[in-house]
C-alpha cells in the first residue's frame, strides 16, 4: 500500500540570515501508512511543530518529501483537498461567528460535511449567534474540532491539540477523535508533549530530539523491542551486565529499560526469561520510554 | 473533481427549480469558492458597509432637517433659487450630495488594503485559512475583488441612491413650504452628473492603482507599523533625496502618479470652460464638464496601463508572499 507520508532526509535551519543557525531538522526520515494514529512526540524544541509545518507546505526544507503522494512545496493547493490541521489552539478569528463558521468552511470545502458539524455543536454549550472572541478557550478549540473533524480528509494533522483544555474536554476531543473520525482509510498526526495522556491512542510513535528521530516504531514492535525490569539494588549489578540503555531509582528499587534489537538477542524468549529471573518485567509505557529516550540523549 | 459537464447538468436540473444563474452558482465550486471568499470580507471588515449606510442616513437626516439657507461668496438665496440657474444647482448639489460618500470610500479603501493581509497574520488566524483548499491567489483575488470593485461600485449605487432619495424628500418638503425649492428635477443634468462620477471613480480606480497595490503589498509583507511604513516612509525618502542629490525623483513620480491622469485629459480646461456665475459666486457647471471632457485620452494613456501592471505584479507578490512566508 502506498505511504501517507514519505520523507527522506529532511533539513531545516532557522536563523541563517543571522550567522549563526539553529537546525530545526537534522536527516529527518519517516513514513507513515494509511490507517495510522502515529504520535509525534518530543521536548519543547525538538522539530516536531517544523517536520509538522514540512508536511503541511507552511515551510521550506530540504530533502525528499511526499504527502499523499504530492510535494507539499509545490502541490500544496491540491494536497489541502485530502488533509486537514489544526495549527495550535486559538487561531480562529476573533470575529467570526459560529454560524459564519460553518458557512464559509462550507463554501469553500467540497468534502466539509455540515450536518456533522452542528450535531458535534450540538452536544456543546457553543451557540451559533456567539463570536469566536466571546467563547472560552475550551469552546474554541471544541468549534475548531468541530469543523475540522467533519471533514472528509484523508490525512488530518493535529499539533498540540489539547493544549491549555481541562482534562474533560481532553478526553472528549480524544474519544470524538476516535468513534467519529478515525477510521481505516484514514491517517492521523498528533504531535504532543503530554504523552501519558494518549498512550493507547497511537499505533505508531515517532521520538523526535534536537531535530533527529530517534525511536521510529509501531506500539506493537515497542512491546517486542524494549522491555522494563524492576529490580530490588542488590540484584542491580546482574541486571546492569545485561546493559540496560537506562536506569533510575524508584522507592528504593531500580527501574532498567533494555533495548533487545531482533540482531542483539536473536531467540525472542531467553532474555525475557533471564530479565524475568531478576526481577518484575514488563513493557515500558511510552511515557517512560520516551523520558529514557531524551535522557540518555 | 466532477467533471464541467457534470457540474452542468447538476446545474440545470436545480436550476429549474430554484431558477437561473444562482443556481449554477452555488453548484460551481470555484464560484462558491469566491462568492464565500467576498462574504468573509464582509463578515469580517464590517465597516465596509456599516460606514456607507451611515454616511446616507446622517444626509438624509439633513433632508428632513436643514433650511437651505445658503450663502456662498455673497450670493445668497435669492440667486440660488433664480430658475435660470436651476439645472447648475441641481447638478451641484446632486455632485456635493456624493462627496461625503467618496472621502467614506477612500478612507474605507486604502485602510482595508493596508489590513486585508495584516490582520490575519496579526491575530494568527492565518493558519486557519491556510488549512482550507483555498490558494493564495484566490485569497488575494477576493480581497481586490471586495475593495477594488465591489466597495467602489458599491459607493456609487448608494451615492446616486441617496442622491435621489435627498431630493424626493427634499421636493416633498419643498411642496408642503418647508424648504426652498432649490433642488429641481432635471433628468438630463442627473444623468451627465453621475456619469461624470462613474466616469471619474473608473478612471481613478484605474489611475491609482500603484498605490493600491503597493498596499496590499505591504500589508501582505510587512512585520508592523504598516501605515507608518506607506505614509512617513515615502516622505522621508523624498525629504532625504532633495537633501542628498538635490533632485526629486520620488517626490515628482508620487506627484505624477496623483493627478498626472487629470492633467493628461486636460480636465482644468474642461472645468474653467464650464464655470458659470451664479450671483458673484463662480460654479462650475457639471453636466458640461460632461460635454467637454475627453474620457478616452484616459484609457490611451500608456501610464494608466503600465500603472495597472504594475499594480498587478504587487498582488502577485503578495500572494507569494503569503504561500512561502513562516513567520515563526
Amino acid at each position: 500500500m502506498t505511504k501517507v507520508i514519505e520523507a527522506r532526509g529532511l533539513r531545516k535551519s532557522y536563523g541563517r540570515r543571522t550567522g549563526h543557525s539553529t537546525p530545526a531538522l537534522e536527516d529527518v526520515s519517516f513514513s507513515v501508512a494509511p490507517g495510522r494514529i502515529v504520535g509525534l512526540i518530543g521536548p519543547n524544541g525538538a522539530g516536531k511543530t517544523t517536520a509538522l509545518k514540512a508536511i503541511l507546505g507552511l515551510t521550506s526544507f530540504e530533502g525528499e518529501l511526499r504527502v499523499l503522494g504530492l510535494d507539499p512545496r509545490s502541490r500544496r493547493d491540491e494536497l489541502m483537498r485530502d488533509v486537514s490541521f489544526i495549527a495550535d489552539v486559538a487561531v480562529l478569528p476573533g470575529w467570526l461567528r459560529v454560524g459564519q463558521a460553518l458557512e464559509l468552511v462550507a463554501g469553500v470545502h467540497t468534502r466539509f460535511n455540515r450536518a456533522r458539524a452542528e450535531q458535534f455543536l450540538r452536544r456543546t454549550d457553543i451557540r451559533m449567534r456567539s463570536r469566536v472572541r466571546e467563547l472560552s478557550k475550551g469552546m474554541v478549540t471544541q468549534l475548531h474540532l468541530a469543523l475540522i473533524l467533519s471533514i472528509d480528509a484523508q490525512l488530518l494533522v493535529l499539533d498540540e491539540p489539547t493544549l491549555g483544555l481541562d482534562l474533560l474536554y481532553r478526553r472528549q476531543f480524544y474519544d470524538a477523535l476516535l468513534n467519529d473520525f478515525f477510521n481505516a482509510e484514514r491517517t492521523i498526526l498528533v504531535t504532543t508533549h503530554q504523552v501519558e495522556e494518549v498512550e493507547n491512542l497511537f499505533t505508531d510513535v515517532l521520538f523526535i530530539n534536537h531535530g533527529r528521530v530517534v525511536l521510529d516504531s509501531s506500539v506493537e514492535g515497542l512491546a517486542e523491542r524494549y522491555v522494563q525490569l524492576t529490580v530490588a539494588p542488590d540484584k542491580a549489578a546482574q541486571a546492569r551486565a545485561l546493559q540496560p540503555f537506562y536506569e533510575r531509582e524508584v522507592f528504593g528499587r531500580v527501574v532498567m529499560i533494555f533495548d533487545r534489537p531482533a540482531d542483539r538477542w536473536q531467540a525472542p524468549l531467553r532474555p525475557a526469561a533471564e530479565l524475568a529471573a531478576l526481577g518484575e518485567i514488563r513493557t515500558p509505557s511510552i511515557a517512560d520510554l520516551f523520558v529514557a529516550k531524551m535522557e540518555v540523549a | 473533481m466532477s467533471s464541467p459537464a457534470a457540474v452542468t447538468s447538476r446545474a440545470a436540473t436545480t436550476g429549474q427549480r430554484t431558477g437561473g444563474w444562482r443556481a449554477w452558482a452555488t453548484n460551481n465550486p470555484k464560484i462558491r469558492m469566491f462568492q464565500t471568499l467576498v462574504r468573509r470580507e464582509i463578515w469580517e471588515h464590517r465597516s465596509l458597509w456599516m460606514a456607507p449606510l451611515a454616511v446616507t442616513a446622517l444626509l438624509l437626516i439633513c433632508a428632513l432637517l436643514t433650511h437651505g439657507a445658503l450663502k456662498i461668496d455673497a450670493t445668497d438665496s435669492s440667486e440660488w433659487l433664480d430658475p435660470r440657474n436651476k439645472t447648475i444647482v441641481f447638478a451641484l448639489a446632486q455632485w456635493a450630495l456624493t462627496i461625503p460618500h467618496y472621502l467614506v470610500m477612500i478612507l474605507l479603501l486604502n485602510f482595508y488594503l493596508l489590513d486585508c493581509l495584516y490582520a490575519e497574520r496579526k491575530d494568527r488566524s492565518i493558519l486557519f485559512w491556510k488549512s482550507l483548499p483555498v490558494t493564495d491567489g484566490a485569497t488575494v483575488a477576493s480581497k481586490i475583488f471586495v475593495s477594488c470593485v465591489v466597495l467602489p461600485l458599491g459607493t456609487f449605487a448608494l451615492a446616486l441612491v441617496t442622491d435621489v432619495l435627498f431630493t424626493a424628500i427634499w421636493n416633498l418638503r419643498a411642496a408642503i413650504g418647508h424648504a426652498p425649492e432649490l433642488i429641481v428635477w432635471d433628468t438630463v443634468a442627473f444623468l451627465k452628473t453621475q456619469a461624470v462620477m462613474f466616469l471619474g471613480l473608473v478612471i481613478s480606480m484605474l489611475w491609482y492603482a500603484p498605490f493600491f497595490g503597493v498596499f496590499l503589498l505591504a500589508s501582505a509583507g510587512l512585520r508592523r507599523n504598516v501605515l507608518m511604513w506607506v505614509t512617513v516612509v515615502p516622505l522621508l525618502a523624498a525629504i532625504g533625496e532633495r537633501i542628498a542629490f538635490g533632485t526629486h525623483w520620488i517626490s515628482s513620480l508620487i506627484d505624477y502618479r496623483w493627478d498626472g491622469i487629470w492633467g493628461s485629459m486636460r480636465i482644468e480646461t474642461a472645468l474653467l470652460a464650464s464655470i458659470k456665475n451664479v450671483g458673484p459666486a463662480e460654479v462650475v457647471s457639471i453636466p458640461e464638464v460632461y460635454d467637454r471632457v475627453h474620457v478616452a485620452t484616459a484609457f490611451t494613456n500608456i501610464d494608466l496601463w503600465l500603472g495597472i501592471l504594475f499594480a498587478a505584479a504587487c498582488a502577485y507578490a503578495a500572494a507569494r508572499i503569503r504561500r512561502y512566508r513562516d513567520e515563526t
